[in-house]
């Protein structure tokens, strides 16, 4: 009985499927070219061979293989696998200066776009919370940065006393 | 030889399977089948009664507070004379992430491990507070928490130990005030080297990203935004998260260190404007603190000028800290006493997790027990 398939063969075997799809796809182009000057492309002409050839290969495989669940533990370490491979492809999209460019183009154009609107219903909100007599957010703010400041002030006033008094302790203690 | 076809495949491992299988494989399905019933029981349980995951259970007082943030002192044997204050992450997450679950507590480590440990809590930010400043946190919020620690000590002296962004904070800190007598200084994943930082030094880019205009548009940065920066730097981990999930939901300890943690890492707190400004201009895009450019609370901060015991702790596979903008520290101090240990695993590898605990805390209150 052939031993059970490591985790890096059935990645081998899912990048040869891959490749072999990806060939089987341009065949398919030059072949369609050749064969007439503008032709309908088959979507599934591309999917076909990938599929069949993935089917067969699978089939092999749990034929060749003792069903144990070790095979669940190799399909999760494949998966796994899988996913680090594609974290590293997106990390390394990401890492370019066109996508970093583009990032920051997205997010200003975002921003030009929401400011006037953003403001815009600031104050329609405030305009409205004060015809209904109500506090808005900028005056319940207000009241906030206030207790901060006077939070600051008290603290300030303790340090002071505190620094007062450890005078006089030394002074005595002297 | 014909190819097999598939039927002749489903035929085999249907028909006298179970007869020509080894005592062991048929063990080993049984437990799979038992893991996959416990699978969707606990899956059942999380969808329809899912529990609040009870965290930061480790016992503490409340020292201090100025507006958001708390001074808190957690209870320990305090066998060691110096006590430890440790400054956290300003926005960005809770700071229970320090504290999650007894057993996997780096504070309750720390507290059984016999020091005296305070944690500053910066809180959750609103919009009274967008004017809130790297400086005023550097020159006015650490020297006030930092001599509350010394008085509630009743110490002269204290330990400064800064994890991520605290890290640099904490750093200029005790850079620019020689007068506060810390011991010893600790940076945890924290970034000093902004040049070497990685994806968020390229997307934050004086060229890419327009500070202001984000800060003046919105007047904060919400916590949504938090995480969705956080996300983009790895966007298969939510994939790999919930796969993960699926393979270990029959392990009931595994399913309360998940929900524990997936509550904390789902739950992301706002940056004040004039912090993230400050912190996007001086630190990320023009690396003031390493080019000994800063200057805050009109203090010059040089890291030269951090002579006390220094240890580094870095990550491998950091992609927010790398390790080597984390190391950097070490360059720049003038300590005589100063070392670097690099271990396995991601940014949050360091504080949470089983990995963590084996790997960092040890050697972490290794390193700070002598010199306390």
């Amino acid at each position: 009985m052939a031993d059970a398939p490591g985790p890096s063969q059935l990645f081998e075997q899912w990048k040869k499927q891959f490749e072999e799809g990806a060939q089987a796809w341009s065949r398919l182009i030059t072949q369609t070219a050749a064969a007439s000057p503008s032709p309908t492309p088959d979507p599934t002409a591309f999917w076909r061979p990938v599929l069949d050839q993935g089917v067969q290969t699978w089939a092999k495989l749990f034929a060749q293989t003792p069903a144990t669940p070790e095979l669940l533990t190799q399909w999760k370490q494949f998966l796994d696998q899988w996913i680090e491979a594609w974290s590293k492809v997106l990390g390394q999209a990401m890492g370019t200066e066109q996508f970093a460019k583009l990032l920051g183009q997205s997010l200003d154009q975002m921003l030009v776009a929401a400011a006037p609107a953003k403001k815009a219903m600031d104050q329609q909100i405030e305009q409205a919370l004060q015809a209904l007599n109500l506090p808005s957010r900028s005056q319940v703010t207000a009241i906030a940065k206030q207790i901060v400041e006077l939070e600051d002030r008290i603290d300030r006033l303790e340090d002071s006393i505190s620094a007062k008094l450890r005078r006089l302790a030394e002074r005595e203690s002297r | 030889m014909a190819q097999e076809r598939f039927a002749d495949v489903v035929e085999r491992f249907t028909s006298g399977f179970a007869a020509d299988a080894p005592a062991e494989t048929i063990k080993q399905w049984q437990q799979e089948l038992e893991r996959g019933f416990r699978r969707l029981q606990n899956l059942h349980g999380l969808m329809t009664n899912p529990v609040e995951p009870k965290t930061g259970q480790t016992p503490r007082v409340e020292i201090y507070k100025r507006n958001k943030s708390r001074l808190y002192r957690y209870e320990s044997t305090r066998t060691h004379r110096t006590p430890v204050l440790f400054v956290p992450n300003l926005g960005i997450s809770r700071p229970y992430i320090f504290d999650l679950l007894p057993g996997g507590s780096f504070i309750e480590h720390m507290t059984k491990q016999g020091f005296d440990f305070y944690l500053l809590d910066w809180g959750v930010f609103g919009p009274e507070d967008n004017d809130l400043s790297v400086d005023e946190c550097v020159t006015k919020i650490l020297p006030r928490m930092a001599r509350r620690v010394l008085e509630t000590s009743e110490t002269d002296e204290l330990s400064v130990l800064g994890y991520c962004m605290g890290a640099p904070i904490s750093a200029s800190f005790v850079a620019s005030h020689p007068e506060v007598p810390v011991k010893n200084f600790v940076n945890m994943a924290g970034p000093i080297d902004f040049a070497k930082v990685g994806l968020f030094g390229l997307w934050l880019g004086k060229d890419k990203f327009n500070v202001d205009r984000f800060v003046d548009t919105l007047g904060s940065v919400p916590a949504d935004m938090v995480k969705a920066g956080f996300k983009l730097l790895k966007p298969t981990m939510d994939l790999s998260t919930n796969l993960n999930l699926w393979w270990n939901l029959w392990n009931d300890k595994y399913l309360e260190g998940f929900q524990a943690l997936n509550k904390w890492a789902n739950e992301y707190v706002a940056f004040p404007g004039e912090f993230f400004r400050q912190w996007v201009r001086d630190f990320y895009q023009d690396n003031k603190l390493y080019r000994d450019e800063l200057v805050m609370g009109g203090r010059p901060i040089r890291l030269e000028r951090i002579t006390c015991p220094v240890f580094v702790v870095g990550a491998k596979e950091d992609y927010i800290a790398p390790p080597e903008c984390v190391r950097a520290l070490l360059d720049k101090v003038g300590s005589r006493e100063k070392e670097y240990i690099e271990l396995p695993g991601g940014h949050i590898s360091l504080i949470a997790g089983r990995g963590a605990a084996v790997h960092c805390w040890p050697k972490v209150s290794a390193w700070l027990g002598p010199r306390s």
